[in-house]
């Protein structure tokens, strides 16, 4: 059981890592093209990694609770993924603030590179931070989890790529609606 | 005209107009003292408690204090278009962006250098002991928090809810160089000096200012010409 659960932050949060690897090429491809199709998978991907991202974290918060009987330990990984999740969080409020489609497609750009940068970073800082501190011991893995993660890694990368699909049409979609939108105010 | 004359002159620009309006500083000055007497009903504060909680309280305060006073930076050029004559002027964006971030940056030292000796009167604190560590410290924290502030905040200029994106964008960004100057800031007003545990800190913000001072100069020009 707890071997499942964990396999589910195994293998979800370096999925979810690849779709922030995709979102920045994205972010800084549009940048260079202006092509408003990167703009819409920069969006697609780090909306499907934001969603593996919070399942991946709920799993490892249950399997925390189940092998170490306290919901939370600051473990350095769980922490690291928290920023990065809370990072991609910021940038995806920041896409709905923004109206108009040009501006919003660069400023977002330009944070996902923020983001990106930032999260190795962090990742480092908290390591140091936890090294420091009187704080339970790291959560191990349970032996032998890859042997077994192998088939649900898959199918989450199949999900996640089926979820970036979907969403790139969908955003798609929604600009061409706007930019119909837009044509017709001006009319 | 150089570039650092540019910079210069945005720069005083900036200062000028802050020091005849006071609008940003005040504001900035009363909400730190606020916060910090706050803190105080928060916890007791007893000198043992205070040895562990300097550098967390200190740079909360100081993050909170330095956005209300970025938030104004490129929001002060909306009337009038100004910023858009900025934009304009014949000047590279990367000159405007480093002198905004100048100013910035010392309107914010300033009002850390004013609550310091008001945390330490208010909790009965020794922060004075290593000076010299604890302005470097305070320099190169600052500065982070600047130069993300600074780029934050001209991202964010035309957007309605300015006042809430700016706090949400830069907090998250900020973690690594708020956690390695909160550390190297409670080992410094505690009396330990930097030594091997706490250096790694100190890298940690050097290398969090030049990266990101470096990626706010290329992308400035992106933000604000789009």
């Amino acid at each position: 059981m707890s071997g499942a659960l964990f396999s589910f932050f195994g293998s979800g949060a370096p999925i979810a890592m690849a779709a922030a690897v995709v979102a920045l090429v994205a972010s800084v491809v549009f940048l260079r093209t202006r092509n408003f199709l990167y703009d819409a998978l920069a969006l697609a991907a780090t909306q499907a990694g934001f969603v593996l991202l919070a399942a991946a974290l709920a799993a490892a918060v249950i399997w925390t609770h189940a092998t170490a009987r306290s919901w939370w330990q600051w473990d350095t990984r769980l922490t690291t993924a928290l920023l990065c999740g809370l990072v991609y969080a910021a940038y995806l409020m920041l896409r709905r603030a923004i109206e108009e489609p040009t501006e919003r497609a660069t400023s977002a750009a330009v944070v996902s590179i923020f983001a990106f940068l930032d999260a190795p970073l962090a990742a480092i800082a908290i390591a140091w931070w936890r090294a420091r501190r009187a704080l339970p011991p790291e959560g191990a893995a349970p032996p032998g989890w890859s042997a077994t993660a192998g088939v649900p890694a898959f199918a989450m990368l199949l999900a996640a790529v089926a979820m970036t699909v979907i969403l790139l049409r969908r955003e798609e979609r929604r600009r061409a609606l706007d930019a119909e939108r837009r044509a017709a105010l001006t009319l | 005209m150089g570039f650092l004359r540019q910079v210069w002159v945005v720069t005083m620009k900036d200062l000028r107009a802050e020091i005849r309006t006071k609008e940003a500083i005040n504001a900035s000055l009363a909400f730190s003292i606020v916060i910090l007497l706050l803190f105080s009903f928060a916890f007791d504060p007893t000198d043992e408690t205070m040895r562990g909680l300097s550098g967390g309280l200190l740079w909360i305060v100081f993050a909170f204090a330095g956005t209300l006073m970025l938030n104004r930076s490129f929001a002060r050029e909306l009337p009038n278009d100004c910023l858009d004559a900025l934009v304009a002027a014949p000047i590279p964006t990367s000159a405007l962006f480093l002198g905004k971030c100048l100013a910035n940056y010392v309107l914010v030292l300033a009002v850390e250098l004013v609550s310091l000796p008001v945390f330490g009167i208010f909790y009965n604190v020794h922060w004075a002991r290593q000076i010299p560590e604890l302005l470097l410290v305070l320099m190169l924290g600052s500065w982070a928090l600047t130069v993300i502030g600074t780029i934050f905040s001209a991202l964010t200029v035309n957007i309605k809810l300015r006042e809430v994106m700016l706090p949400m964008l830069t907090y998250p960004i900020l973690i690594p160089a708020l956690m390695s100057a909160m550390q190297l800031t409670t080992a410094l007003v505690g009396g330990t000096p930097i030594n091997s545990d706490t250096i790694d800190s100190l890298k940690m913000l050097v290398g969090f200012d030049v990266i990101f001072t470096a990626v706010s100069l290329v992308l400035v020009e992106t933000v604000l010409v789009g």
